[in-house]
């Protein structure tokens, strides 16, 4: 390995509104050299990447590479010094052959005048390109019918042929089954062969161990560590990952009552596949794993969002059909969605009608009229109760802050006198007083009798808030701790476990 | 490649303009409280200008040519005000104008079908073509826009099959009390908008149903998610899109006492227009029924002062086609700042 590095970054900081993304970061990559950028979500990978990939631009900081300080100002400033990003999301053309990919907009010409295309070198080079790289795919076929890894590799490929001296991979295996990520791994390796490097995001600890050189981590915006590959492990890894001094919140002690909300071998259209778990009255079960795990989904297929395939709900130990939201909402299952904004307010109607939307049926009488005074009654009831800051009952939401909004949120379904609330992330977004105000009140519901399955990927919150942790992987429950059994450690293995027998699976129903 | 750029590009525009939403915000946000207000000193300004240069544009045969006009083009804004509420748009209001008129004609005329009976019927079928839009447009996710086109063109071939292209003349005198009667010295046309306009009004305002179009044209999912049955709320606004585009062509056939294949024909610009302008925003969920009244006050005056100061009747598309531009263009302003 040179000792000159090829690519060096020193001081980046990017700031996004509320969030510091990146502080005074040092990144660096040598000649051929494979490097892992580990962390937990929000930890500042992504930005980093998109920052090198000209996606971002960085507040401070200085970017060598290749011996040369460069700026870099837009994605085609990056792909012309010889940076090269694959996306979790492929940017291929579906319709175009493996070959017009290759060569998009820079097609080998024949009559350079006419622009018409030389098809047959075109082939010929993208042929070449493939069988360089070992890969058994034919630059004919169109790109639609390729699988996802297929599409990876002429991604792969295409970099490759514009000459990139570093490829830069955003979690390039989360949709590959094992003796695909092998080939991928066997293609990158290539790469390093011929001096290209390359820079890999993975959640996948333990695959991502079998090819990198180096690894580094990240946490809140940081670079916590670097590692080599010949010291680090999985343990050493995820402590990187992970430890940190937060405040910590604390769920006051509640009684635990009977079950109230039971799901059974739940299973979806997606990523949930036979999912079982309880919450008792009384109770916070935090619900663990990295974003894609599968916990939106399954709390959408809980509370009728979306149609589950298999599986049944129990509330109060009798099971429901639940077949859709106002059928959770009979059954008494609320749900305070991840994103406020799009899913749980109507930002243009005003805090009396936010709190009472789950309710405006029952609230109304003759000719449907809704009863203005009920109405304004309940509204008032919980802005008061749960301390909404609102100059009036007709403020439109839209100009509450966050916290604030929350709060509606969650007023609806006491309104609605739910049994069960479902909490997508309740405290993203919210500074830090009003989250801990909606902890306090988590706590205090739960003292009342409410059964709560809280969603979080906020480890100081998961451990400190829930009763019991369950996590999820790939859809599945990896996992589940009491709450004296809780650590970050532990969570975050189970995690990252993404199960072998699934791979395995899927190798099986392919063949 | 192509997606990261548009999202560069759009971050820098967010950051270099911020003075200048800051400062378009504060002006929409004006021009949204007082929406109506304006609207209505456009109206009279038109008023006035026209009378000046005509001045039997105030009098008395032109006023009730006017107000029917008006009322006529309220009831079919009133119902593609449903429509957009709801975040769609029914581009059929036009051709179920026409398939009414036609329809009733040719009941009573043709078929000889009691009164009453041809007018239920007629409903029915608007009823009818209402609920197969708004099925389509909630089972099957398709917007309104394309569902109704079909519409907009099978509707108004079914009005030249039924009438081989010849309008159906001589509809019985008690029909036409629809079109030209008068109740109390009031057109009966004029009646029946403020009816459809006073039962919108309370349906949209004091009703769960009303609350809840809003809610689902404002933001469908979180109306799904608090257990609100969205798709019927939004078959529902079809359903009345429908019956008021029909209506609008029974009013306009008892008034003319034909059925006419091709009447109708381009109407649907009217009555969005009006609803634009009255402050509906295309996004759903935003503007009131009152605000649709002023809209269509402001096309009706708008059409019929061009007729009264011998703008050729070329241009009144044209021009209508523009105010709905800059109704339009103040729409998207405004949304820019949500």
């Amino acid at each position: 390995m040179d000792n000159q590095p090829m690519l060096k970054m020193e001081h980046i900081s990017k700031r996004f509104p509320g969030v510091q993304a990146l502080d005074d970061v040092k990144f660096e990559v040598y000649p051929g050299e494979i490097v892992g950028l580990v962390g937990e979500n929000g930890a500042g990978k992504s930005t980093l990447i998109k920052i090198l990939s000209g996606v971002y631009s960085r507040d401070q900081g200085e970017i060598w590479f290749r011996g040369q300080k460069v700026e870099i100002r837009s994605p085609q400033e990056a792909q012309m010094l010889g940076i090269s990003t694959i996306y979790q999301e492929l940017a291929l053309v579906p319709h175009l052959s493996v070959a017009e990919n290759l060569f998009l907009n820079r097609e080998p010409r024949r009559l350079p005048a006419l622009g018409i295309v030389d098809f047959g070198r075109m082939k010929r080079d993208a042929q070449a390109v493939l069988a360089d790289l070992g890969v058994e795919i034919s630059p004919d076929q169109l790109v639609k019918e390729l699988t996802v890894s297929g599409q990876q590799m002429v991604e792969v490929a295409k970099a490759v042929s514009r000459r990139a001296h570093l490829v830069l991979m955003d979690e390039p295996t989360s949709a590959l089954s094992s003796k695909e990520v092998d080939a991928l791994f066997a293609v990158v390796r290539r790469l390093k062969e011929r001096g290209v490097s390359v820079v890999f995001i993975s959640h996948r600890l333990e695959e991502i161990l079998q090819v990198v050189d180096r690894i580094i981590v990240m946490r809140d915006g940081r670079r916590v560590g670097g590692l080599s590959i010949e010291e680090a492990t999985q343990e050493k890894i995820i402590r990187l990952m992970v430890g940190r001094d937060v405040a910590i919140f604390h769920k006051e002690k509640a009684e635990i009552g009977k079950p109230v909300l039971e799901v059974r071998h739940l299973s979806g259209k997606g990523l949930v596949k036979d999912v079982s778990l309880v919450v008792h009255r009384g109770e916070i079960v935090g619900l663990g794993g990295l974003v894609g795990a599968g916990r939106t989904e399954l709390a959408r297929l809980i509370c009728g969002a979306d149609p589950r395939t298999g599986g049944q709900i129990l509330i109060d130990g009798q099971e429901v059909d639940i077949r859709s939201p106002a059928d959770a909402l009979k059954y008494g299952i609320g749900f305070v969605p991840e994103d406020r904004k799009l899913h749980g307010l109507v930002l243009g109607m005003d805090v009396k009608e936010n709190i009472t939307m789950a309710i405006l049926r029952r609230i109304s009488g003759w000719l449907a009229v809704i009863r203005a005074r009920r109405q304004k009654q309940i509204a008032e009831h919980y802005v008061n109760t749960l301390s909404i800051s609102t100059p009036s009952l007709s403020q439109l939401v839209r100009n509450l802050s966050g916290g604030t909004q929350q709060k509606v949120v969650v007023a609806k379904w006491l309104s609605a006198q739910q049994k069960v609330l479902i909490m997508d992330e309740p405290t993203r977004g919210i500074d830090v007083g009003a989250k801990a105000e909606v902890h306090a009140l988590m706590s205090r519901l739960a003292k009342e009798g409410m059964g709560i399955l809280m969603i979080s990927s906020e480890m100081p919150e998961l451990i400190g808030m829930s009763d019991r942790v369950i996590v999820m992987c790939q859809g599945r429950v990896t996992g589940e701790f009491r709450r004296e059994e809780i650590t970050q450690e532990s969570v975050m293995a189970c995690a990252t476990q993404f199960i072998a027998v699934s791979s395995s699976e899927e190798i099986a129903l392919q063949e | 490649m192509g997606k990261a750029d548009i999202t560069i590009a759009s971050r820098d525009v967010a950051v270099h303009r911020k003075p200048y939403t800051a400062r378009l915000a504060k002006w929409s946000g004006l021009l949204r409280r007082t929406q109506e207000v304006p609207m209505l000193l456009a109206v009279a300004f038109l008023v006035i200008v026209a009378t000046i240069i005509n001045p039997r544009f105030l009098g008395p045969d032109n006023s009730k040519t006017l107000t029917r006009d008006t009322a006529i083009l309220g009831i079919a804004a009133i119902g593609e005000g449903f429509a957009i509420l709801v975040g769609h748009i029914d581009l059929s209001v036009g051709s179920l104008y026409g398939l009414g008129g036609v329809l009733i004609a040719y009941f009573i005329v043709t078929l000889g079908m009691p009164i009453a009976l041809a007018i239920l019927l007629t409903l029915l079928i608007m009823l009818l073509i209402g609920l197969i839009h708004g099925v389509f447009v909630t089972k099957l996710k398709m917007h309104g826009f394309l569902i109704t086109l079909v519409t907009m063109g099978v509707a108004r071939g079914v009005c030249l099959v039924l009438t081989k292209g010849w309008p159906i003349i001589d509809l019985p005198r008690v029909y036409n009390v629809i079109g030209q009667g008068h109740v109390f010295n009031i057109p009966v046309p004029v009646l029946i908008f403020v009816f459809t306009l006073a039962a919108t009004f309370f349906l949209l305002r004091f009703t769960y149903i009303g609350r809840q179009i809003y809610a689902t044209g404002g933001n469908i999912e979180a109306a799904r998610l608090s257990g609100v049955n969205v798709d019927n709320r939004v078959i529902l606004c079809f359903v009345i899109s429908a019956l008021c585009g029909g209506l609008v062509g029974m009013i306009q056939a008892g008034r003319l006492t034909i059925g006419h294949p091709g009447a109708g024909a381009g109407y649907e610009l009217s009555a969005i227009a009006a609803c634009i302008v009255g402050g509906l925003s295309f996004a759903g969920g935003q503007g009131s029924v009152l605000g649709i009244a002023v809209g269509a006050a402001l096309i009706g005056v708008l059409q019929n002062a061009m007729i009264m100061l011998n703008v050729s009747p070329y241009w009144h598309q044209i021009v209508i086609g523009f105010v709905l531009l800059i109704a339009i263009a103040f729409d998207y302003v405004r949304r820019r700042r949500v």
